[in-house]
């Protein structure tokens, strides 16, 4: 047992901050700024063709929501390429499976964070953008320095939750053929038939990576408080 | 600072009818008037947190004409003119005493750091909390949050502060603590336009009464005028002996 370990370990941990690793945070990365964004022209008064921007965010939202993540998964792997639209793509959208990943995790994330991004700026009280701008700041300045950084700590422990539910759905990027963690995992299942003790690690590795995330989470969230203690 | 014919409707309500006003600079104003009335339209109008929907505002070289598109700088140029005190504060909470109050002058009207921090700390002295800087408006009571918002509206040197019941959400003590801070702002020609439902401090401050009801003005003139016994207008004399509690035993 003990062998097999040692020998699956660093396989196992390269892929993890090889593909895993980087897979999340990049695309929590992207997420988070089309999350802000939507939720940005979900909350607007804007009027007019704005209107139409709206609809398409609303649209967004229910879609990535309402439909399986493989599916996305396999949709934009396996089925873009076949999307062929004369003059930009005549040989179909083909991707490579990091940036596929990269794409599909992103909008995914988005959707959800944008709920909450929408919400944590809705929980500010009106009198705090009227207090922003009764003294002279722009909507940008208001939203920036007063609204955002009192939404933030609303929003931190879902976000938190987003991501780490990030991190262990990377594994499902093993089938739209990254290499990530997961993916090693079934390929030295394959050479050394040990499917129980292999599919236990790499769930410990998971855990692990997860944990040290609930840690940088709490720590985050006393940090915040510190700084702006409850009203 | 006049405004003429000012209309406001939310929805089908008529909230302001033709309400014609001045605000004499280096005066205090004092409007008065039942919940309702209009009285806060009027004050939040002048600061362009609530748009009317015709009517004209005059302030300085600024022209407004709320029935053509009033723009973003002229919006600005307003805003920066005339501070605003709220009834509950609206400190911003994540920032303390000192950023609350340099927020301001920091982000727009672009100050040095150093400047804008010099300005706060004699402003926190004017309201007598220097030692409350590093603190947060969670640390605050009531009395002293309310401070630090006149401070915050005073760092920007508007020419006008308006202040909408700024001692509703007090009690007796700390409103007194609120309310000299206001008399010494007075005392020292600072242009204000207070709507308060405290008569006592109402007869005290203002060069100049205006009550408001249903959304017109029923008196605009001298103190004096207005609280004497023998005001022509009932329905005054009835506010009046209501808020000072003159009729309490029947």
């Amino acid at each position: 047992m003990w062998h097999t370990i040692q020998g699956s370990l660093p396989e196992l941990l390269a892929a993890g901050f090889k593909y895993t690793i980087p897979l999340a945070l990049v695309s929590f990365f992207f997420g988070l700024i089309i999350a802000l964004l939507v939720a940005l022209i979900r909350l607007s008064r804007q009027k007019g063709a704005f209107k139409i921007l709206k609809g398409i965010a609303v649209f967004y939202v229910w879609l990535f929501r309402s439909t399986p993540l493989l599916v996305q998964l396999f949709i934009v792997f396996f089925g873009l390429p076949h999307l062929v639209i004369p003059g930009a793509f005549p040989d179909g959208i083909q991707l490579k499976p990091f940036t596929a990943g990269v794409i599909t995790f992103s909008l995914n994330t988005g959707a959800y964070a944008s709920e909450t991004i929408r919400a944590a700026i809705a929980s500010v009280p009106q009198g705090q953008w009227e207090a922003a701008e009764s003294i002279g700041m722009t909507r940008v300045q208001v939203l920036w320095r007063i609204i955002l950084p009192q939404a933030l700590r609303v929003a931190l422990p879902p976000l938190a939750n987003s991501f780490i539910s990030l991190v262990k759905d990377t594994s499902l990027a093993a089938s739209i053929t990254i290499a990530e963690m997961f993916s090693v995992a079934q390929q030295i299942t394959a050479e050394n038939y040990e499917p129980l003790l292999m599919y236990i690690i790499v769930a410990l590795i998971y855990a692990l990576f997860t944990t040290v995330l609930s840690q940088l989470q709490a720590w985050m969230e006393k940090t915040l408080a510190k700084t702006t203690p409850d009203q | 600072m006049k405004i003429e014919k000012i209309n406001k409707w939310f929805g089908d309500k008529h909230v302001l009818k033709d309400i014609d006003l001045e605000f004499p600079a280096g005066q205090t104003t004092v409007l008065v008037g039942p919940s309702g009335s209009g009285k806060s339209t009027i004050l939040r109008s002048l600061n362009l947190l609530e748009q009317p929907n015709s009517g004209t505002y005059d302030f300085d070289e600024l022209h407004l004409d709320f029935e053509r598109n009033v723009s973003r700088k002229q919006k600005l140029a307003l805003r920066q003119k005339t501070g605003m005190v709220f009834q509950d504060y609206n400190l911003f909470p994540h920032l303390t005493v000192l950023q609350n109050i340099t927020e301001g002058p920091r982000q727009v009207l672009k100050l040095p750091k150093e400047t804008a921090e010099q300005t706060a700390m004699e402003l926190l002295a004017k309201v007598g909390l220097k030692d409350f800087a590093n603190a947060y408006p969670a640390q605050l009571s009531g009395g002293q949050a309310q401070r630090v918002a006149i401070a915050r509206a005073l760092a920007m040197k508007p020419a006008y502060v308006l202040l909408d019941e700024p001692t509703s959400a007090l009690d007796p003590e700390l409103e007194l603590e609120v309310l000299r801070v206001l008399l010494k702002l007075a005392q020292e020609n600072q242009s204000l336009i207070i709507v308060t439902h405290n008569m006592v401090f109402a007869r005290r401050v203002a060069d100049k009464i205006v009550f408001v009801e249903d959304g017109t003005i029923k008196y605009d003139g001298d103190p004096a005028g207005f609280f004497a016994p023998n005001n022509p207008d009932e329905r005054i004399r009835h506010f009046i002996a209501a808020m000072t509690m003159e009729e309490l035993e029947e």
